[in-house]
């Protein structure tokens, strides 16, 4: 079963949903890293988009609390319920007469009932969008061909916590600025983020090790990139005080191992 | 992102009266000062354009938790937007550990942090009940 296979079954999931509860106005689920899984008939992508965008601030701040599990939003006029569900986040929009208990039960339970479906239909579900991962990590040559920044696992310095297999990405400095940019996290492309985690058997990847041509080595904390302008070009978005510490700037390279604890 | 305010005139004019609108600061900071004392309150967050009043267990999180709160409105008022669900009476964020109340009267930005167990209703109740 291919990713659209699956956001189709979803899709179908949540239309049928609305109609079993009148209620519902719109609902989608996404990933936090910005990966439309499936959104009802309703509801535009672009407008999923705007939401996801929405809740970034909170989603970077959410390690406070312990990660987001829920959010609601009670209005006068309707209500938005968030639930995370694994790794997912399904969103529902009511109107105000909406009896969420009733709501709430069915998407709870249906929604997940599907997932575990699908995971059983087929164990590996979208977790990107290359459905060659698993013939990558067979065959290594092909990350010379494909990501010609990445090093051959042969020359990956062992560390204590990083398996030998897992790679290092020789990855460009971009700046990463903003008001609530937290200082202690760099961004990298997802896609280089999820063959990470496939090498280390789906392990998330949460820290990664940044180290420069002049030997200077730190530990930060690592999140895919918002802007999709960054993404597939090798580049690793940084705050401008990791760069003072590495004594680094926009335009080098350094290399970045994935930590797996 | 830089994210749309919605004007106060305009809040005021579209919404259904919240109780807690005209309630001066000092008002709002003893009702929050009851509400800390109650079971599983970890504190709060009252904050309008000229003044803040922050007091949480643990203020090595005051940041974050601001952050939070501040980034759970502004995301409110866009979804407010984007669905039309009018005025936005509560905003609740939930954790692992943790969950977060926010809510707006007039310019007054209200967000009460408690454990996970708390029953927010009550909180929310008793907010709007002045």
């Amino acid at each position: 079963m291919d990713n659209e296979v699956y956001s189709f079954a979803l899709k179908s999931a949540l239309n049928e949903i609305q109609n079993i509860c009148p209620d519902i106005r719109n609902s989608f689920i996404f990933r936090e890293e910005g990966e439309i899984v499936a959104t009802d008939e309703n509801t535009s992508e672009k407008l999923v988009v705007h939401v996801m965008d929405s809740f970034d601030g909170v989603f970077e701040k959410a390690d406070a609390i312990g990660g987001v599990e829920s959010i609601i939003l009670e209005g006068s006029k309707g209500r938005v319920n968030m639930s995370c569900i694994n790794d997912l986040y399904l969103v529902t929009v009511t109107s105000r007469k909406a009896d969420t208990n009733y709501v709430n039960t069915v998407t709870q339970v249906l929604i997940p009932t599907i997932l575990r479906l699908l995971e059983k239909i087929h164990p590996a579900p979208l977790k990107s969008k290359t459905p060659s991962r698993e013939a990558e990590i067979d065959v290594p040559a092909l990350n010379e061909t494909e990501e010609p920044l990445m090093e051959e696992p042969e020359e990956t310095p062992e560390t204590e916590t990083v398996p030998s297999e897992l790679p290092v990405n020789q990855l460009i400095i971009e700046n990463l600025g903003g008001l609530l940019v937290p200082s202690d996290t760099v961004r990298i492309d997802s896609e280089t983020l999820s063959e990470w985690e496939e090498f280390s058997e789906g392990a998330k990847i949460e820290e990664v090790e940044v180290e420069t041509f002049n030997g200077k080595i730190t530990r930060c904390n690592v999140k895919p990139v918002k802007d999709s302008k960054y993404e597939g070009k090798g580049i690793i978005r940084m705050p401008e005080k990791i760069q003072l510490n590495l004594e680094v700037k926009k335009g080098e390279l350094v290399r970045v191992r994935p930590i797996v604890d | 992102m830089a994210k749309k305010k919605k004007p106060i005139q305009e809040v005021a004019a579209t919404t259904e009266p919240l109780t807690l609108e005209g309630l001066h600061m000092d008002d709002l900071r003893s009702n929050l000062e009851e509400i800390k004392t109650y079971d599983g309150v970890i504190g709060y967050i009252l904050r309008n354009s000229t003044s803040a009043a922050i007091d949480l267990k643990d203020p090595t999180k005051i940041i974050d938790y601001a952050i939070l709160s501040s980034s759970a409105l502004d995301a409110s008022e866009a979804l407010s937007e984007d669905f039309n669900l009018g005025s936005i009476r509560s905003v609740i964020v939930e954790g692992k550990n943790v969950k977060v109340l926010c809510l707006t009267a007039s310019d007054n930005r209200i967000s009460v942090f408690m454990d996970k167990e708390v029953n927010y209703e009550e909180i929310l109740t008793k907010l709007h009940s002045h």
